[in-house]
């Protein structure tokens, strides 16, 4: 779920912009420089970019009223580092607000932090610390995606209760009654979305191994091994 | 619902032909007073103003704007559910307490306060609908090119705007073709089914995508995208109507002032 326009007070709609502008600069930088080695990263960055904008809007109606949906960030996060993710999340965002109406201009700084820099910075450690392990590429990838998807939540009802804290608890009860709210649909979605993104994953290992070899995304025996076994 | 994009109808609306600032200072100057306002006044006079403008102005159909606003809606009840429940104040109509750090209450406070969120949101989506229905985004990048926005990350905008369209294609294509061969009969079918879509699509348009770029490449790409700016004459009229309504907009929030529900 994107918090939608309107629903943030403005201080904390300026905070929120103020944390994301630093890793989007970041981002940008990174960016500049994989492009400028390999142009032929373009093209995948375009392509995940346009998943990311139509799995995140893939509105399913929850329990609750709310809405939840996967985020899709997990596989650029893996494929590209957080920083670039959280540029192309932005970009993303921005085309939901203007063609959806889903989310909004204002509160796209919380959004940003929530989807495109906490999330997938938690799938990216996930990756990063299991890469070069003896762990299953697919379970590491899986996990990358589940926990990019369920930390994108968290963060998600931290910034609502910390906008709208409860008069009895404070910010932490509120920001149980919040992540109640989502985990009912959440963590299901966060383990179909982890279980997706993983066989799409080995689609691209079966097909167009090379790129992953380019990005340095997993070792190369890791891929071939994964090769020859499919 | 996907087939029919918000930038569809943009492309068409009646606005199409203002200045895109102008419509940018219209919807942004009315996303900061409801922000800013501290009464539900203010943004349920700007959402009732901008309605009238994009239903009779911009000439948008009723129903598709009715549609764009039920999802916000009910996701804004809910979490204005939320709020009431949550915030606390003096007159206490009901509270349950069932944990020492946990309580329930609805308060005539905590109505105020969601009443007053929940028109905040209603205020914003219309002006962001605003915004989405009168500005195609093949004028906003004219905007964000003369706005200094990093070339690099205009070009990866306008990609990925690309390459939405074209998994969208493939993507109703393949499960079009899926579902009249029982792909989603079960749920585990679904997943399996879900899955090889989301794959082959992936597959099917990053190979579109690299035939874009390769395309381009021939025809001298260097990284920039030349956009053609149509730029569009600032009439004195709609200037007047901007000015006219974000003032009276200013005033409605410094004169309703902290006024409340009940």
């Amino acid at each position: 779920m994107h918090i939608m326009e309107g629903f943030l007070p403005l201080y904390w709609a300026v905070i929120w912009w103020i944390v994301a502008l630093p890793c989007l600069i970041f981002g940008i930088y990174q960016l500049k420089k994989v492009l400028e080695a390999d142009r032929e990263a373009l093209p995948l960055l375009g392509v995940t970019g346009g998943f990311i904008f139509i799995l995140s809007s893939l509105k399913l109606p929850s329990v609750t009223g709310s809405c939840s949906h996967p985020t899709g960030t997990g596989l650029s996060a893996v494929c590209f580092g957080p920083w670039i993710t959280s540029v192309v999340c932005a970009i993303v965002l921005l085309f939901q607000a203007l063609f959806l109406a889903h989310g909004g201009l204002s509160v796209l700084g919380a959004n940003i932090v929530s989807m495109g820099i906490i999330g997938p910075l938690a799938g990216y450690i996930v990756y990063r610390s299991l890469r070069d392990t003896r762990v299953n590429m697919y379970l590491t990838v899986f996990l990358a995606c589940a926990l990019a998807d369920l930390f994108t939540y968290v963060t998600t009802s931290l910034e609502l209760a910390l906008a709208y804290p409860a008069e009895v608890g404070g910010i932490v009860s509120s920001f149980v009654l919040f992540m109640g709210i989502f985990a009912v649909t959440q963590i299901p979605l966060a383990i179909v979305e982890g279980v997706v993104l993983a066989l799409v994953f080995k689609y691209i290992v079966s097909l167009k191994p090379d790129i992953l070899l380019r990005l340095k995304v997993f070792p190369e025996e890791k891929i071939r091994v994964a090769r020859s076994e499919a | 619902m996907y087939e029919e994009f918000l930038e569809d109808i943009a492309q068409t609306n009646g606005l199409r032909e203002v200045n895109t600032y102008l419509k940018l200072v219209a919807g942004l100057g009315t996303i900061l007073l409801c922000l800013l306002s501290s009464s539900y006044i203010a943004p349920l006079f700007i959402a009732t103003v901008l309605s009238g403008a994009i239903l009779i102005l911009a000439r948008i159909d009723a129903r598709t704007y009715a549609e764009l606003f039920i999802v916000p809606f009910s996701f804004a009840v809910m979490s204005v559910a939320v709020i009431i429940l949550l915030s606390g104040g003096n007159d206490v109509y009901w509270s349950w307490n069932p944990l020492s750090w946990f309580s329930l209450s609805i308060t005539r406070e905590s109505i105020n306060e969601g009443f007053f969120v929940f028109c905040r949101v209603i205020g914003g989506m219309s002006a962001l609908i605003f915004i989405a229905v009168t500005t195609p985004m093949t004028d906003l990048f004219v905007v964000m090119r003369q706005c200094r926005v990093p070339e690099v990350v205009l070009d990866l905008a306008m990609i990925i705007y690309r390459s939405i369209f074209m998994i969208m294609d493939q993507l109703v294509q393949t499960y079009q073709a899926q579902v009249m061969r029982l792909g989603y009969g079960s749920f585990r079918e679904s997943i399996q089914s879900f899955a090889t879509l989301c794959g082959s699509v992936f597959i099917g348009s990053w190979n579109a995508g690299e035939d874009l770029i390769r395309a381009m490449d021939a025809r001298c790409y260097s990284g920039k995208f030349a956009v053609l700016g149509e730029t569009r004459p600032v009439e004195l009229s709609s200037v007047l109507a901007v000015a006219a309504f974000l003032m009276m907009s200013s005033l409605v929030v410094i004169f309703s002032g902290n006024s409340t529900l009940l």
